[in-house]
């Protein structure tokens, strides 16, 4: 397995008139070449901001302090503008949380689709390209005929699949995508998600799949990065997160979901609030709502480290679960 | 009050939108977003729409509330025809009981405006009590959706939050003034579960102590099976099937309902879904064909289905569905 992108260390702070926000802070992974990893955790906790940095897209107010980004062995943290916008498209692809207003609304949508892949790929002629992105349509489920249409003439998920659209369009390495399906119903998101399979199976590609639906992780990932507070706290092949989850927030996060399945169910949250990243504490951050923070955990931040092969976690105190705790107990 | 009043009741609402090749052109087709579309919405009811992606829901939403100009039909809001509203007063007085939580955050939310402005903005237009009175219950929804401590917000722009901080500021915006009726377009499509049960809860906390209703449209059938008294499906402009929440979640009956309910991901990495069973398909709302417009796709597609549509009939108690598998002949 040859590692195709890898984080060590990485500090991405933004600059307020309040204060610094510490939105990764330390975030360290390694994604292999073809391999799939989930990106999960609370809203805020930085998983934006995260691959923000990878493809250096950081506002003005955003800077990385610290850390390295290699990417296909190069490291990326200190790339010019000229040199990134080589690697992005072809190289590192982004599905935008944003999709929906990452379309310039002046232009059909076809055509800067079309743009993306002749911008990259001189010798295509635009016959080609356009055929290219007829083909994308059908594969994420829209009519080639409305290529020709302006963004605000689709709806939500349609804006959101032309951006998938997008992203495969020059064959990307490594594809990011970013809560791709929030605004797709299960049929469709469902159709997608395995065409994407399809597509990264051929062309090898790797892929972080940012998501607030675990459920959706669970289909597509085969690891899994739980993220809280700008801090990456539990790692490891999905199925582990799922059996045993040993970081309390983890734990929180895997039994708080409503279902379709069964008797309909009182909902549980995750007790006390979303945790501040401004001018973050020095201690673990899920101390304030955690029900087994002892004095330990409010004097220092808990390393990160391997409990067992390949499962990592930062918790003084890690869960050893074969019996689900019950947070709101 | 009585508490079965109708708060909201469309007829035959109808919305086509033109489809041209230029700005000079005359539309020769039309886009049949909305379709003789009708429901009602008792106070304190909450109706949830759900059906794929582009199938119409943002569309009747935007319509419900004079977004849009209906192409057709009639809308009736607190037993009054507000279907063509002509005088300042009127509009006021609709648009001072009713607000919209729209579905793109990244779009909906001014950008040149603080989240201070943002949120207290429906307050201003209606010349609402003090400003100090203002800011305590900016601060107050602020702290109830999750955005805290809301005063390290306050003073933020829409760019400096992230996804889901922004969709609650959106809610936020909406409920400040406790309206009686609400349009909710996935409100809380980019919230992980957690602090989406919290704010789905402030929501319901709303409709019961208020007696507030909502459209709340979402992909989510988890969601909306928590949120709604009622659901309707909606499949290309049409509605296909309406029931009490649970009833429609445990007897399914046309087949694009029982497809996506089937669809639904479920949050085990060991468990293999089959995966679903309706032919993938790209649906033509453009001039549609007088027959069911699930007809390409329908596993159980007989002749009649291509040769007229289906009306929506009662097959229980509260319970309707377009198709012919449930027409007695
Ligand atoms: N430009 C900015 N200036 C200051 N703070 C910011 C800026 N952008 C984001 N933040 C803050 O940084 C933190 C991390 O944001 P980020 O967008 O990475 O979160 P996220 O995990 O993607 O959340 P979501 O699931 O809601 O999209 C948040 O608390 C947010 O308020
Ligand atoms: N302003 C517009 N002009 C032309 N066509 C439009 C316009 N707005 C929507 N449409 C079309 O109407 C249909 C219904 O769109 P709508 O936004 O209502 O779908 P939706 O059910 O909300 O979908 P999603 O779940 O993807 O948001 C789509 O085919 C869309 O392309
Ligand atoms: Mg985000
Ligand atoms: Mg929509």
């Amino acid at each position: 397995m040859k590692p195709i992108l890898e984080l060590r260390n990485l500090k991405m702070y933004y600059d307020t008139q309040a204060g610094q926000v510490k939105a990764a802070d330390d975030v360290s992974f390694v994604l292999n070449e073809g391999e799939s990893i989930g990106l999960v955790g609370e809203s805020g906790c930085g998983k934006t901001s995260v691959s923000m940095s990878i493809m250096k897209l950081l506002p003005e107010n955003g800077r990385i302090i610290s850390g390295n980004i290699f990417f296909d062995g190069k490291d990326i943290v200190n790339f010019s503008d000229e040199e990134m916008n080589k690697i992005r498209w072809a190289g590192i692809a982004m599905i935008f949380q944003a999709a929906m207003n990452s379309l310039n609304p002046v232009y059909r949508v076809g055509d800067q689709i079309v743009e993306a892949i002749t911008a990259h790929e001189p010798n295509v002629t635009f016959e080609e390209a356009r055929q290219r992105v007829a083909n994308l349509y059908k594969l994420v489920g829209l009519d080639p005929e409305r290529m020709d249409n302006y963004p605000h003439e689709y709806s939500g998920g349609m804006k959101q699949r032309a951006i998938i659209a997008m992203s495969l369009a020059c064959n990307p390495k490594l594809i990011i995508a970013d809560e791709p399906t929030t605004a797709l119903d299960v049929i469709v998101q469902d159709t997608i998600l395995r065409e994407l399979e399809k597509v990264q199976k051929k062309l090898n590609m790797s892929m972080i799949y940012i998501s607030h639906d675990i459920a959706v992780i669970a289909e597509v990932a085969s690891r899994i990065a739980i993220m809280y507070a700008g801090k990456i706290v539990e790692m490891s092949d999905s199925v582990v997160i799922f059996k045993r989850p040993a970081h309390p927030y983890a734990i929180g996060l895997m039994s708080s979901f409503p279902s379709i399945r069964g008797e309909k169910k009182e909902l549980v949250t995750i007790p006390g609030e979303p945790p501040n990243l401004l001018n973050a504490p020095d201690h673990c951050r899920f101390a304030p709502r955690c029900p087994f923070a002892t004095d330990e955990c409010w004097k220092q931040t808990p390393s990160y480290s391997e409990i067992e092969s390949n499962h990592f976690v930062a918790c003084f105190h890690p869960q050893n679960l074969k019996k689900l705790v019950n947070m709101n107990a | 009050m009585p508490n079965n009043e109708v708060v909201m009741k469309i007829e035959n609402l109808d919305k086509f939108f033109p489809m041209k090749k230029s700005v000079f052109s005359r539309a020769k087709h039309f886009l049949h977003a909305v379709d003789k579309i009708n429901f009602e919405i008792k106070r304190g009811k909450v109706l949830s729409l759900v059906g794929e992606s582009g199938c119409g829901k943002t569309t009747t939403g935007k319509t419900l509330l004079k977004l849009y100009e209906p192409t057709g039909g009639k809308i009736n809001f607190l037993g009054r025809d507000v279907t063509h509203l002509m005088n300042a007063d009127d509009k006021k007085w609709f648009h001072s009981k009713t607000q919209m939580i729209f579905q793109d955050p990244f779009e909906s939310l001014n950008p040149r405006k603080t989240i201070f402005d943002i949120v207290s903005e429906p307050m201003n237009i209606q010349n609402f009590e003090t400003l100090k009175k203002r800011e305590l219950m900016v601060m107050e929804i602020l702290k109830r959706v999750g955005i805290s401590p809301p005063d390290a917000f306050l003073w933020r722009y829409p760019h400096e939050l992230s996804g889901g901080q922004r969709q609650r500021v959106a809610i936020a915006r909406a409920l400040v003034m406790k309206p009686e009726f609400v349009v909710a377009d996935e409100p809380t499509s980019m919230l992980d579960v957690s602090i989406r049960t919290q704010v789905m809860k402030l929501m319901m906390e709303l409709i019961r102590e208020m007696n507030m209703s909502f459209l709340y449209i979402t992909h989510d059938l988890a969601v909306a099976r928590y949120m709604a008294d009622e659901i309707s499906v909606m499949y290309l402009g049409r509605m296909v099937e309406y029931a009490n929440s649970e009833e429609l979640i445990n007897n399914p009956l046309h087949p694009y309902t029982k497809a996506l309910i089937s669809a639904v991901p479920v949050p085990d990495p060991e468990f293999k879904r089959k995966s679903v069973e309706i032919k993938g398909g790209i649906g033509k709302p453009i001039d549609p064909l007088p027959r069911c417009r699930f007809y390409d796709r329908c596993p159980f597609a007989m002749e009649i289905c291509s040769q007229k549509e289906p009306e929506l009939i009662e097959v229980g108690e509260n319970h309707k569905v377009a198709c012919f598998l449930y027409e007695q002949r």
